[in-house]
């Protein structure tokens, strides 16, 4: 009866390879989406402010419909809250969560456990862009240099794309070869901007070690549609991605349009990288240790990988970003230097505890 | 001509010592102690100056020195004669071929040459000497000090008196404030990422000078600042430096839009003010213009 429940769900092919484990797995999305909203209304009180929970509170409730509150703190407490803080961890979460589920992603795509989202050109295009950007005359510097990274980005891996493919197919070789020697070329041409800067290098180096300090509401009104509709079609093409951990040759008999699944991917999830860099800067080693952290805990299985992953990696950049404000305020920390410097002892330990292959 | 020779320097040091206790003027100085504590021996006046920081190429020029200056930096835009001048590179990156061209017998360095630059220059036996004033009255010292060294010690000796009788002037009327009639202070360095002057710095000095209080107390040096920090703070007048380097006046046109800014004290009493960063950044002569600048935009209703 269970087996008979199992084949309706998923194909007999997968059933075997991943030991379904349904409830604890929806179990635990819901709880990471829960865990989410508990990290926002918490880390929204955390600050180099001091503002007590419950004025906190007091505000927020202010903030809903049918209800007044006495307006016992300042105006200025309002702006640190609503305009501030809550912009700020919305857009490292919805950056975090697009690093981690193109991460894993590309993970999937490339079936290598040292790609990630960065693995084909996109952060090497975002930064030359960006430099670019900085190094414009001033007056068309003001919002140009976040356009310029993206458009950096999009088109490197374009570039890749183009000399990689073959005919009708991609080789997924090829594809990671071609990502590495332009990245390098564009690497050196960046290096050589930088040092051509001059006194603009300080804002440069701050952009490439990435921050969130001056995020504003309409950063995220920009970023969020891409982010969250990419992640939904990421998600919607979990099951072809399982099939394709077997082999290309074996997933087309199987009736999955390798090529094409694997445009929609690939171009899905450089969108939503290119995305989350554009205003933040090229944050690190979120797009490993979150999927490979998700592998670890809760298996390969893509259909709850990529959910999970996105939560996490989620929850994981708003943490390291309130570490990266608070730490040594009233100064900042780059949230770069936190998620590799918080990020990789906590993998390290992870890696121990488990002690088994992940990939 | 650096040289270690111990006796050799102690039987200078003690002729330069009595010198000095006699209140001769001299010329040449002989050995003087620079900024970094080097002892250097300078045995002729120099002739062919070499200027590595904008700010002491400010001095030189303030001294009457300018005809004598055969080398500055990219960054050295004050006065308009400097600009002229042969370059020898940025600030922190020196092209020594080019120093060593220019034949100088005397080049002005400054603290961030000290662990490469320095060293190179002597070792091609050219006479370095490193300024490094932190503060106000650093500064002061720093003019006395390259008027020893190049026999302006006249022309040094009035500048200082025009810059003591400018910095008492304002001194005299923020001296008796009580401190609730000191207006809090953010001074913006750069806005992307937001950057302040904390404590330790020039900017800082001023604003304190100028009968505020800078609201990066607890900052050292210039550093990124949190934005809500300086919401928190509330400040009552904000100051955006403008003109630095290639920067032009983005700090200003950031603190006029940043919609967040609206409801602070500054904000909402028309008090914010833009800065030449080159007069308020630059341990030179002109850091008493910033302070009188400053000085106008925090007591409007003390400085006419």
């Amino acid at each position: 009866m269970a087996l008979e429940l199992l084949k309706n769900t998923t194909t007999p092919e997968t059933a075997t390879i991943y030991p379904i484990q349904w409830r604890s797995r929806i179990y635990s999305i819901v709880g990471l989406v829960l865990l989410l909203g508990i990290v926002i209304i918490v880390t929204l009180a955390i600050g180099s402010t001091d503002i007590p929970f419950g004025t906190l509170c007091y505000v927020l409730f202010d903030k809903l419909p049918f209800t007044h509150m006495e307006a016992t703190w300042t105006s200025n407490i309002e702006t640190i809250i609503f305009d501030i803080r809550l912009p700020r961890l919305l857009l490292a979460g919805l950056v975090g969560a697009a690093l981690a589920v193109a991460g894993a992603t590309y993970q999937g795509l490339f079936r290598n456990p040292l790609a990630d989202p960065y693995l084909i050109g996109v952060a090497q295009g975002a930064a030359l862009g960006a430099v670019i950007g900085f190094m414009l005359p001033v007056s068309w510097q003001v919002g140009s240099i976040p356009l310029l990274a993206f458009i950096g980005a999009l088109s490197a891996v374009a570039v890749v794309y183009s000399i990689a493919k073959v005919g009708k197919t991609l080789p997924m070789t090829t594809l990671i070869l071609a990502g590495v020697a332009l990245g390098a070329f564009l690497a050196a041409i960046t290096s050589y901007l930088m040092i051509a800067s001059g006194d603009k290098l300080h804002g440069i180096i701050s952009w490439l070690l990435g921050t969130f300090s001056l995020t504003g509401w309409w950063q995220v009104a920009i970023v969020a549609p891409y982010i969250v509709i990419g992640t939904i079609i990421i998600w919607l093409y979990a099951r072809p991605l399982n099939v394709m951990q077997l082999d290309e040759e074996q997933a087309k008999q199987l009736g999955v349009n390798v090529e094409q699944v694997k445009m929609i991917l690939l171009g899905t999830a450089t969108l939503i990288t290119a995305a989350a860099v554009c205003f933040c800067g090229i944050i690190g080693f979120v797009g490993i240790i979150i999927p490979h952290t998700v592998r670890l805990i809760w298996g390969p299985d893509h259909r709850f990988l990529l959910p999970l992953a996105t939560f996490t990696g989620a929850i994981f950049l708003i943490l390291a970003d309130t570490a990266a404000r608070t730490m040594l305020s009233p100064t900042e920390i780059p949230i770069g230097v936190i998620t590799a410097f918080l990020g990789a002892p906590f993998f390290l330990y992870l890696l121990r505890q488990k002690k088994r292959a992940i990939f | 001509m650096k040289q270690h020779i111990p006796k050799y320097l102690s039987i200078l040091a003690t002729s330069a010592l009595f010198l000095c206790l006699s209140c001769a003027p001299q010329s040449p100085p002989g050995n003087i102690v620079d900024g970094l504590g080097r002892t250097v021996i300078i045995n002729k006046t120099p002739q062919r100056i070499v200027s590595l920081s904008p700010s002491n190429t400010e001095m030189l020029f303030a001294l009457g020195l300018g005809d004598k200056v055969v080398g500055v930096t990219e960054y050295c835009d004050y006065p308009q004669a400097a600009k002229t001048k042969p370059k020898v590179g940025g600030f922190s990156t020196v092209d020594i071929e080019k120093v060593v061209s220019l034949e100088p017998d005397l080049v002005l360095a400054s603290r961030i040459h000290s662990k490469t630059v320095i060293p190179a220059l002597e070792k091609l036996d050219l006479t370095v000497v490193a300024l490094t004033p932190a503060s106000l009255p650093e500064v002061l010292d720093s003019i006395t000090m390259v008027g020893k060294i190049t026999g302006q010690t006249r022309e040094a000796a009035e500048l200082i008196n025009n810059l003591r009788t400018r910095i008492e002037a304002v001194a005299d009327k923020i001296e008796n404030l009580p401190p609730d009639e000191m207006p809090r202070v953010f001074y913006i360095t750069w806005h992307d990422p937001l950057m302040t002057a904390g404590t330790g710095t020039l900017a800082d000095y001023v604003i304190s000078s100028a009968g505020g209080q800078n609201i990066a107390f607890d900052i050292s040096g210039d550093k990124a600042i949190n934005l809500e920090t300086v919401l928190y703070r509330d400040p009552q007048v904000i100051v955006a430096s403008v003109d630095m380097g290639s920067g032009k006046d983005l700090p200003w046109q950031y603190l006029q839009t940043e919609s967040r800014f609206k409801n602070t004290q500054a904000l909402l009493n028309d008090r914010i003010y833009k800065i030449d960063g080159n007069l308020i950044h630059r341990p030179g002569p002109r850091i008493v213009d910033a302070l009188e600048q400053m000085a106008q935009f925090i007591h409007p209703e003390l400085f006419k």
